[in-house]
């Protein structure tokens, strides 16, 4: 019963309307609301709610994750871009965030100027998987397979910008050859007529593979972290089978321009408090990933890793000439 | 409205199918048409809609020499107005003035567009619709609106 | 049988007190949201998703399958009452549904909507329990060319949905089609037809454009004439089933139960498929076709039956693959994920008590869904009562604040608007709404499937004849399409003949 009151309340809480404006020393006053510029329910919903759920501990406010999805996490991005600057609206979002001003040549914010930045959280390691039949066995024998195969092999990706086509990307640029790429509307559907063996091959995040990889659904090749993962301890990385493909899809937290120095850094210590929780972290390890350490969830860090994204992004991007407008 | 020897019905319809196909089949023209085996954005509105438009000619073509049997019904120009104007004023002010004013506001003028609805009883629904929308949509279902948005002065 | 006992487990989790309670706050909540137009079960699942945290894994997934399926229920009742369909799969049961109440029958077909609901659920259920693996399975032998089949002989069968001139109601498809690809293209991200609008990238609103197109335009022609007709309702005659309509629905709800099923199993779009097909399939077999569409009841049992059997069966996929089949299922995922759980293959040996729990909990839902709903009638009835003028402002209301609340986009209200203009104007000039939905729906998933398929052949389209699954579906398109032709023509003769007489 006492479940129940709580239930009714927090769904009373999460509406109630909270006027009149907030001093910085005593924010936050009201709930805060993190956009993620995506549908409820993804890798990336999932990374900010387990968030959000510590830091409204911390905070001692309801932190609302609110998903606005559409145009490739855009137009969420972009409402928080002129959302007011009060501390009480925040972004949630991830690579994307740097590959966006390179795939959109019309957009309509600046992620760097536009936001100020929190604090990293997490990076998403990928690997790389195939369908059970898929004739190469081992990583250097899928490098020999796509050089030779080339156009011939099928490579699902779970929309444009998504963090599939972005690693497709990488692999054929590491490779120097094309495959033939075949968009999907989202991981769900990718992951289907891979383990249908519809399609060979897709680079994906643990997110959506660990599962699969266990029960033999799929079969797995690397994955791109410097490390072997804990819950996949016989898939090799990148690196050690002498490939240079390495990318994670690294997640932060940023607040609209001008937001106050003191909110800002009350958000950092309330992230770093939920980085360091223990659900959080056996949660993320279930997901094959680890919150990021103490000095980069910070704001230099994640002005840092944004603007050096950025650059390689639109390297990437232009050689292989993909735009989504 | 006995304009021609056409069925009024069929050569109207007739006529938005023709125009909406053409809409779509020309704004198509200027995406990536591609090829039956490797289509582009453009290949698909550019098939149907050349296929709605030559379904509107022919919807038009039948109504031919079939002259109108009903009187067409009365357009309902007060429903029309205001019905579109509140969905407009919902949607061009339900951020800035906030769920309360926006939603007594609009339930007010759509009650208005029903000829047998006096201001009284308008007014009076509006309060009655206001009450229990915010109750069903803002409390109980945790909807995220203000009540009252940032453009009243409170 | 080890099936028995395993149901055994899931019983015991599911008639777990506490569990009993969240699976009727699930269903409450769905059959409310469901009630709503806008606020659907995907807006409702993601709002309680922060709070499902302090609960047992089981109970929270038990309340949040409970609320999906507990807003098909609800779903029709507004389509029936008010024209208001909430969701693709209510906009079939509005077109006869609201016939019925029109007609003073809104008791009976309120019934039949829960009735048969609830003996598609506990069928649904029953085949999540024997046969999910191999099912699933069976759903992986689809890919893109077989989906662009089955969405052919979808949209060639429905034609049926129009009970006037097959012409416009193949135009209004055709229309329905166009608007769907209306967005970002998601093989090239071309935005479309958005007319420089960002907002649009992701299309138009499918709860947007069945409100306009159905309630608005309802709303609309309604005021055409008001001091000749009072609207509403005639005297409500009856609240509950006659003999002779028992009779009449027994048949369409096992087909619709049949179809639903199976569509629901497949991940592409199954489940939006099913009531279509169901409806088509009832005028089809039935004697007395010019019935649909003036207040066939078997127009609601058929879908209604057929939804809620896909609603259940699209958790096949996700239960025993790990595989979302559509946007609440992929909210469901992140749900498992926040419990700790990661769906995939190994739910079913790793977490038995889940996993049956949940199946058996499906049926208890149901169950609780009846007990819910049928007391319900009576009330819902009466609200029929209220004089229509007072009723349809709040309809517009109900609509713009919940279409509104799915995305906090307010070109989704925009559209309300534009698509209850054109929809009224249409239907004044003969031409009916549902194929048009279906076209909307289907559109996108038409072409996605096509593309993909030509794709992956390398431009090679023999493969819609070469895999067996999709040939047989297109032969089937195909016969459907001389079966329909055939007599039209042999009417047009008759038609021709009698006015030169």
């Amino acid at each position: 019963m006492k479940k129940l009151v709580s239930l009714a309340a927090g769904v009373l809480l999460a509406g109630l309307p909270f006027a009149g404006s907030a001093f910085a020393q005593d924010y936050p006053t009201k709930p805060i609301t993190v956009v993620v510029p995506f549908a409820a329910g993804g890798p990336t919903d999932t990374v900010a709610r387990l968030v959000a759920e510590v830091m409204s501990q911390d905070l001692g406010q309801q932190v609302v994750v609110q998903n606005v999805g559409g145009a490739g996490g855009t137009l969420g991005a972009g409402q928080v871009a002129t959302a007011s600057n009060d501390g009480y609206t925040l972004l949630l979002h991830h690579i994307g965030m740097s590959t966006a001003p390179t795939l959109y040549r019309s957009l309509p914010y600046d992620p760097t100027a536009d936001f100020e930045p929190v604090g990293l959280i997490t990076a998403v390691p990928m690997t790389l998987v195939a369908k059970k039949d898929f004739e190469p066995n081992t990583l250097e024998e899928l490098v020999a397979y796509v050089k030779a195969n080339g156009e011939n092999i099928t490579y699902a990706h779970a929309g444009i910008g998504s963090a599939s086509q972005l690693c497709g990307m990488l692999f054929m640029d590491a490779l120097d050859t094309q495959m033939t790429t075949v968009p999907y509307q989202g991981s769900g559907p990718a992951m289907t007529d891979i383990i249908g063996g519809q399609i060979d091959f897709i680079c994906d995040q643990t997110t959506n593979t660990t599962s699969q990889i266990q029960a033999g659904e799929v079969k797995a090749y690397a994955v791109t972290s410097p490390e072997r993962l804990g819950n996949l301890p016989d898939l090799p990385t990148t690196a050690e089978s002498g490939l240079e493909l390495e990318i994670g899809v690294w997640h932060g937290l940023y607040a609209p321009a001008g937001t106050d120095a003191a909110i800002v850094e009350r958000l950092e210590a309330a992230l770093k408090t939920a980085l360091a929780n223990e659900t959080v972290v056996s949660r993320f390890a279930e997901l094959g990933t680890v919150p990021v350490s103490e000095e980069e969830a910070t704001p230099e860090a994640l002005a840092e890793t944004l603007s050096s994204q950025i650059e390689l992004w639109r390297g990437v991007i232009e050689e292989a000439g993909v735009y989504a407008d | 409205m006995a304009v021609s020897k056409f069925e009024t019905k069929d050569l109207v319809s007739g006529c938005i199918f023709v125009a909406a196909g053409a809409y779509f089949a020309l704004e198509s023209l200027t995406y990536e048409i591609g090829t039956a085996f490797r289509m582009g954005p453009g290949f698909m509105p550019l098939m149907l809609g050349t296929a709605l438009s030559l379904l509107g000619l022919a919807i038009a073509a039948n109504g031919w020499n079939k002259p109108d049997s009903e009187e067409a019904p009365v357009w309902p120009w007060r429903g029309l107005i205001l019905i579109i104007g509140v969905i407009v004023f919902f949607g061009a002010t339900i951020r800035g003035l906030g769920f309360v004013p926006v939603v007594l506001v609009s339930s007010f003028v759509a009650a208005m567009s029903s000829r047998l609805n006096s201001p009284v009883f308008a007014a009076m629904l509006a309060v009655t619709l206001t009450v229990m929308c915010t109750l069903i949509f803002v409390v109980g279902l945790g909807m995220s609106v203000p009540w009252f948005g940032p453009w009243l002065p409170l | 049988m080890d099936i028995i006992a395993s149901l055994g487990l899931g019983f015991s989790v599911a008639l777990d007190p506490t569990n009993i309670l969240y699976c009727f706050i699930g269903v409450l909540l769905g059959t409310v949201v469901g009630c709503l137009p806008g606020i659907g079960p995907t807006a409702t699942i993601a709002m309680l998703l922060p709070i499902t945290f302090s609960l047992s894994p089981a109970g929270a997934l038990i309340m949040l399958a409970g609320i999906y399926y507990g807003a098909q229920y609800g779903g029709s009742t507004t389509a029936i009452l008010i024209n208001l369909p909430g969701e693709s799969s209510s906009a079939v049961t509005a077109i006869d549904g609201y016939q019925m109440a029109k007609r003073g029958r809104a008791g009976p077909a309120l019934a039949t909507a829960a009735l048969g609901s609830f003996f598609a659920g506990t069928v649904a259920t029953l085949l999540l329990a024997f046969f999910a693996p191999p099912l699933a399975r069976a759903a992986l032998n689809f890919g893109a060319p077989e989906y662009f089949a089955l969405i052919v002989l979808g949209l060639l069968v429905s034609i049926a949905l129009a009970h006037g001139s097959i012409l416009k109601a193949l135009a209004m498809i055709v229309l329905g089609l166009l608007l769907g690809m209306v967005g970002q293209d998601i093989y090239t991200g071309q935005p479309r037809f958005t007319l420089g609008f960002r907002e649009l990238y992701s299309g138009l609103n499918f709860v947007s454009v069945a409100v306009g197109v159905f309630g608005v335009a309802e709303i609309l022609r309604n005021l055409e004439n008001e001091k000749e007709r009072d609207v509403m309702v005639k005297a409500v005659k009856n609240l509950w089933l006659s003999k002779d309509d028992i009779r009449r629905i027994v048949a369409p709800v096992l087909r619709g139960t049949a179809l639903g099923s199976l569509l629901g199993v497949l991940p592409g779009g199954g489940h939006i498929l099913s009531s279509f097909a169901s409806y088509s399939a009832e005028k089809r077999l039935s004697k007395t076709p010019e019935e649909f569409g003036q207040g066939a009841i078997e127009g609601v049992a058929g879908p209604e039956s057929a939804n809620n059997a896909a609603a259940q069966t699209s958790f096949i996929p996700l239960l025993t693959l790990g595989i979302p089949a559509h946007p609440v299922m992929a909210l469901m995922v992140g749900a498992f994920i926040l419990q700790g759980i990661t769906p995939g293959p190994n739910v079913i040996n790793d977490q038995p008590a889940l996993f049956w729990g949940i199946i058996a909990s499906m049926w208890v839902g149901n169950v609780l869904l009846v007990l819910l709903n049928l007391p319900l009638i009576g009330l819902w009835v009466k609200m029929l009562s209220i004089p229509y003028r007072a009723l349809f402002p709040a309809i517009v209301l109900f609509a713009c604040i919940g279409c509104y609340s799915i995305n906090q986009n307010i070109f989704d209200v925009y559209a309300i608007g534009v698509f209850g203009v054109l929809g009224y104007v249409l239907i004044r000039f003969g031409c009916e709404p549902a194929p048009l939905l279906l076209g909307f729906v289907l559109g996108p998933l038409l072409e996605e499937h096509l593309r993909r398929a030509m794709i992956i052949s390398r431009g090679d389209p023999s493969v819609f004849v070469t895999r067996p699954i999709s040939a047989t579906l297109l032969a089937l398109a195909l016969a459907a399409v001389i079966i329909a032709v055939l007599p039209g023509i042999r009417r047009k003769r008759k038609e021709v003949f009698v006015e030169e007489d």
